[in-house]
């Protein structure tokens, strides 16, 4: 390991940006020192998919070169980051985490890359994610090529998926930022699980060329990071509208806090049984301290609850059919049986006997739960709740089964906020808001399309009151 | 994808070789018959079609296909 110290490892991206510009360390010592942080911890958490050390170096002598000749390419410049092992990165592998695809190399670089790349930004590795992002579904966190992502802050427990490797590698100091993708669940989940902050983008706003799809009427790239700041950061470099994107909402997005609407003006809706009886009780305190935090901020707090819709039927039967159209010639094939999950073999097969007619009663409700939310975010701006009501299971739990045995409550609240969200195309922060039984619990805010800035400029309030965002996990360097 | 020279195949696969120092993937699903796992997201496919059935939709409705807010 290098010299540079384990705060650097955690550093912000300002932080790093202003380090390398002040020239305490040169852009090659800061990557291989990350590199070295990478490959060897990496590994232990089932997070590494790819070192990518040589192009990183390489890219890093070009960028001390340019800060040497103040060429300065904004805030990314020089800073390592990780990548989602379904975003192609030219002639290397490309796996999307499983093993019929291990030896998938494209030879084209996918958009949100070539975009931090142009700004200097130092990829330095692919990380590990669940196989196929999760597909229609998996009922275990052994669901991956690199085995289960294992939680920084307690090994023996999952990091969330599907953007598994990304959550644990900005958890870990691996990475200053990382990016994921989201189909229903697979920024906001890890980031929970981690303690990291995470961004699903609103549908549209960030380019998938070169990603893997899932589910082309859900998927989104967004960033995983240490704050809301870094996440607003790292949005403006890879929002916009690309050639490729047949989705593109054709919107740029310019990060700019000072300009989101004074917090007093801000209406924020929560269900009080989501701060109570449906969180698990030690997390409850937190929780409770948390919802106070955003009320001392000023905003306009009220109750509020979620239209009602069959969420989980819908975004299931939307994501089977797609999942399962988009990997017929898997499924076909003898390949799809070295998935090393049973249960999504089982759900890709079955997902392509769905008929035509229901994957369209799904998506013509789909069309009712996105003009419920409209309407529901004409009355509040922002949604809120626990991002997961229970911390990261065990890693040998069946996925598919409650993790608590605490009675469901009567009233529902937010709790399918994950898939309503996904369904609506809205974009949601998740924030590490406390710890249960020291494990990390995230906080959810969702918002109209488009609203990304206010939901970072509250992200960034609600984190220069609280330390969350800045605890570490016990990270073993030797 | 496009074609490779077999160096440049084998350049690209070897900085994968971290894949094979990791965890391998183990499968500990129950139950371990693969009948069986089909059969049983079968029946959650067929209770995601009850529930979709049960909601009332009125018959103008049509599918969402623009997600450009």
């Amino acid at each position: 390991m290098s010299s540079i110290s384990d705060d650097v490892f955690f550093a912000s991206i300002a932080e790093i940006n202003q380090k390398l510009t002040k020239k305490e360390f040169s852009a090659v010592e800061l990557a291989r020192a990350f590199c070295d942080r990478l490959e060897t911890l990496g590994p232990r958490y089932n997070a590494l998919a790819l070192s990518l050390r040589k192009d990183a170096l390489r890219d890093a002598k070009d960028v001390e070169g340019d800060i040497r000749r103040e060429r300065l390419r904004g805030p990314l410049q020089g800073i390592p980051f990780g990548a989602k092992d379904l975003l192609a990165y030219a002639k290397h592998p490309t796996t999307w985490g499983a093993q019929p695809y291990a030896g998938q190399v494209f030879d084209y670089t996918a958009g949100v890359l070539k975009r931090i790349l142009k700004h200097g930004g130092l990829l330095t590795g692919k990380l590990a994610m669940v196989e196929l992002a999760g597909g229609p579904t998996y009922r275990y966190a052994t669901a991956s090529l690199t085995g289960p992502g294992l939680n920084p802050w307690d090994t023996t427990r999952w990091s969330g998926g599907s953007s598994s490797g990304s959550a644990i590698a900005v958890a870990a100091g691996l990475v200053t930022y990382a990016l994921g993708s989201e189909t229903s669940g697979s920024i906001l989940t890890p980031s929970a699980f981690c303690g990291v902050t995470g961004l699903r983008p609103t549908y549209g706003l960030v380019s998938r060329h070169g990603a893997m799809s899932l589910a082309w009427t859900l998927d989104k790239i967004g960033p995983i990071c240490r704050s809301a700041e870094d996440c607003g950061l790292v949005m403006e470099a890879i929002a916009g509208a690309e050639y490729d994107e047949p989705a593109s909402a054709h919107k740029s997005f310019y990060y700019t806090p000072q300009f989101a609407r004074d917090l007093k003006d801000v209406r924020v809706g929560f269900a009080p049984v989501d701060f109570s009886d449906g969180v698990d009780p030690a997390a409850r305190a937190d929780y409770a301290k948390a919802l106070e935090t955003i009320r001392s901020l000023g905003v306009q707090v009220t109750e509020t609850k979620l239209p009602d819709f069959p969420y989980n039927a819908v975004i299931s039967t939307i994501i089977s059919a797609e999942g399962s159209a988009v990997f017929e010639p898997l499924i076909k094939s003898s390949l799809v049986d070295e998935l090393a999950d049973q249960h999504q073999i089982a759900g890709l097969k079955a997902g392509l006997e769905i008929p035509a007619s229901e994957y369209l009663k799904a998506m013509r409700i789909r069309a009712l739960i996105q003009e419920a939310f409209h309407d529901l975010l004409s009355t509040v701006d922002v949604l809120i709740a626990p991002t997961r009501f229970d911390p990261a299971p065990k890693i040998m739990q069946p996925l598919d089964r409650r993790v608590s045995d605490r009675p469901t409550p009567t009233t529902q609240g937010l709790t399918a906020l994950i898939p309503a969200g996904n369904l609506a195309g809205l974009p949601a922060l998740s924030l590490p808001c406390g710890f249960a039984n020291g494990m990390p619990m995230g906080l959810q805010l969702v918002g109209s399309p488009f609203s990304e800035n206010m939901l970072l400029a509250i992200g960034r309030s609600f984190q220069e009151r609280t330390d969350w965002h800045k605890r570490r996990p016990p990270v073993a360097t030797s | 994808m496009s074609k490779f020279t077999r160096r440049e195949l084998a350049a690209a696969l070897s900085t994968s070789a971290v894949l094979l120092a990791q965890a391998p993937p183990q499968s500990q699903d129950l139950p371990a018959n693969p009948d069986q796992d089909l059969k049983a997201v079968q029946a959650q496919l067929r209770g995601n079609a009850d529930q979709l059935d049960k909601f009332p939709l009125p018959m103008a409705t049509e599918p969402a296909t623009m997600f450009r807010p």
